[in-house]
């Protein structure tokens, strides 16, 4: 660990709450928006992005990029924002959220700089980034596959197919974020579908898996640093989030999956928030 | 014994099968594929014999990825692996690549415009005797509504190989339609010029036209000679590609011969006929007969009887060529 950790941590942790600010700023430009999940996952992009992944935001299509799969695609607002302070878009396609032939839509589209895969539909993302990850490997590659997934999406059936295809061919080049919430759509997820023992599920599958705090830079920037957390089996960070983290009233309930946001929820939010800088 | 030499399996002979079965042929295209583009990559959904693709596998273990019985997943990886640069092939069972693995096919490889290729086998009811589950008499019209798809029926196994390789030239996904495992009568020249999109001319008749694809191509050109016999020049139309359908045959077909038969192995909601009908709608309205299957699901049983059951045969299209001229 160098001198400059404690500094490095700090510079995330406002990457961080600028992308929160920026996600409520889209959400209001849209008129609504899923706050929850975009902002439980801010912690995590903002590591990706400006600690993790080997990337040129000049050069989106640079063949030796890590890639990075937002599986669970209704957190675009944080995505964006996101690509924007790292510079694949313009700052000025965050008020574009919803727009009549925006690239911003609710979900992510390959069309815009920096996506890597169209989401959306839920339970997508692994079996996607692990084809990227064999891509990687077939082609003698060493760029390296992130995969962010919502807890809520686990209940697709499709994700355990890929788990299992991950483990079977041994890609430890591919890594699956889980953004643990606790909430979905219509409640929290222990009571509408339990995914527990989540952790014991992944390692039966025969990934090697990591538990934190989703919201302490330290221990993300940790965890990816230890990436591949084994030799030949894919990774999964299990990171404990709070659902609409940073925002009091949005936290942990889900009558803010997706709400509106008006003017006065604007407000409160940013202020809540605090400035960025 | 080891595996290769135990009684009854097909292996040693598949290459001689692949002249007249599609599924092989289609196996065989992979392998030349593979070996003149480094990128291709061969996926299976427990289909290798099926594809006959034990030998590609054993030479070339790096370039095919077994995906279990998981066509959700496979998709998504062939996705994947897409965006990466390389170029897989998909190798399903038809009802089970459509349907099973929809949403993967419609998100992740058609709307995220991805070059795969999908191989279907055992399309339309090759497997009529497995029942409803195992019948593909949909896919046309599931696959002809996905933007950016290029849907292909060949009407054999030389043109399955034609077909296959042509696929290297597109920039989107493909899906192309397969037999089962039994023998597909060859009714196109291994020479002849073969090109997505471009219907063959079988036959040049001018009283009604007879547009078939697949397994339906071989009872038309009967069909067409058996009429031809009784004074009626039957145009016969093999028409491959379903999408991008190519219109300048059909409109030809329907202002010189003003009646239009179409037979295919698939419902007649969506498919060839569908395709058919809604441009002439739209360009030139001209009367019809749709041979294929009715909204039910169909019965089990030998597919050449529950072909007959449902009149995908000659006898049905001579029946509605003469319908139309009545």
């Amino acid at each position: 660990m160098t001198s400059n950790f404690p500094a490095k941590i700090e510079a995330l942790q406002r990457d961080a709450l600028h992308i929160r600010r920026n996600v409520w700023r889209a959400l209001h430009a849209a008129g609504s928006g899923h706050m929850g999940g975009s902002s439980s996952a801010a912690d995590l992009l903002a590591a990706l992005y400006f600690h993790y992944l080997r990337q040129r935001p000049d050069e989106p299509e640079w063949p030796g990029r890590d890639r990075f799969v937002l599986s669970k695609g209704h957190a675009n607002a944080a995505l964006g924002a996101a690509l924007a302070r790292a510079g694949f878009i313009d700052d000025s396609v965050l008020d574009q959220f919803y727009a009549y032939q925006s690239s911003f839509g609710m979900h992510p589209d390959i069309k815009m700089p920096g996506v890597e895969m169209s989401t959306g539909g839920l339970g997508h993302g692994l079996s996607v980034g692990l084809g990227m990850a064999l891509g990687a490997r077939m082609q003698n590659m060493d760029f390296r596959t992130c995969v962010m997934l919502g807890d809520g999406e686990l209940q697709e059936g499709s994700n355990w197919e890929g788990a299992m295809a991950a483990a079977h061919l041994g890609v430890s080049n591919l890594t699956a974020i889980l953004d643990y919430n606790k909430v979905q759509q219509s409640g929290h997820v222990g009571e509408m579908l339990d995914l527990e023992p989540m952790a014991d599920k992944w390692t039966a599958f025969g990934w090697a898996v990591r538990e934190i705090d989703g919201h302490d830079m330290e221990a993300i920037v940790e965890a990816l640093d230890a990436l591949p957390l084994a030799p030949d089996k894919p990774s999964l960070i299990i990171a404990h989030t709070v659902k609409g983290k940073g925002v009091s009233f949005a936290e942990d309930t889900y009558l803010w999956h997706n709400n509106l946001v008006t003017d006065e929820v604007y407000g409160r939010a940013l202020e809540e928030l605090g400035e960025a800088e | 014994m080891n595996d290769a030499q135990r009684p009854g399996l097909e292996r040693p002979e598949w290459e001689r099968l692949a002249e007249n079965q599609s599924r092989l042929a289609f196996g065989l295209a992979v392998g030349e594929l593979a070996r003149r583009d480094s990128q291709v990559v061969a996926i299976s959904a427990d289909t290798i014999d099926l594809f006959g693709l034990r030998g590609f596998l054993e030479s070339n273990p790096d370039r095919l990825i077994e995906a279990g019985i998981a066509e959700q997943n496979a998709m998504g990886i062939a996705s994947g692996l897409a965006t990466t640069g390389m170029r897989p092939i998909l190798c399903g069972y038809a009802p089970f690549i459509t349907a099973r693995s929809l949403e993967q096919l419609r998100n992740d490889v058609a709307y995220a415009h991805q070059r795969v290729v999908i191989g279907a086998a055992c399309g339309g009811i090759v497997l009529a005797m497995a029942g409803g589950t195992h019948h593909a008499v949909e896919d046309l019209a599931i696959m002809r509504n996905m933007p950016n798809m290029t849907v292909i029926v060949p009407a054999d196994a030389r043109q399955t190989w034609h077909a296959a390789l042509q696929t290297e030239q597109l920039d989107g996904p493909s899906y192309i339609r397969l037999g089962g495992k039994f023998e597909e009568p060859p009714v196109t020249d291994i020479a002849a010029d073969f090109r997505i999109g471009q219907a063959d001319l079988l036959r040049p008749g001018g009283d009604v036209t007879v547009i078939a694809c697949g397994c339906l191509v071989a009872p038309a050109i009967a069909a067409a000679d058996a009429l031809a016999s009784s004074g009626i020049a039957v145009r016969v139309l093999n028409m491959h590609t379903i999408k991008p359908l190519d219109r300048e045959a059909v409109l030809a077909a329907a202002a010189e011969t003003g009646a239009i038969v179409t037979a295919e192995e698939h419902r007649i909601t969506g498919g060839l006929g569908g395709a058919v009908a809604e441009l002439l709608a739209r360009e030139q309205p001209t009367r019809m007969r749709m041979i294929g299957l009715p909204d039910e699901f169909a019965i089990v049983g030998p597919t050449a009887k529950v072909r007959e059951h449902y009149g995908l045969d000659q006898q049905a299209i001579m029946d509605a060529c003469r319908d139309l001229l009545a």
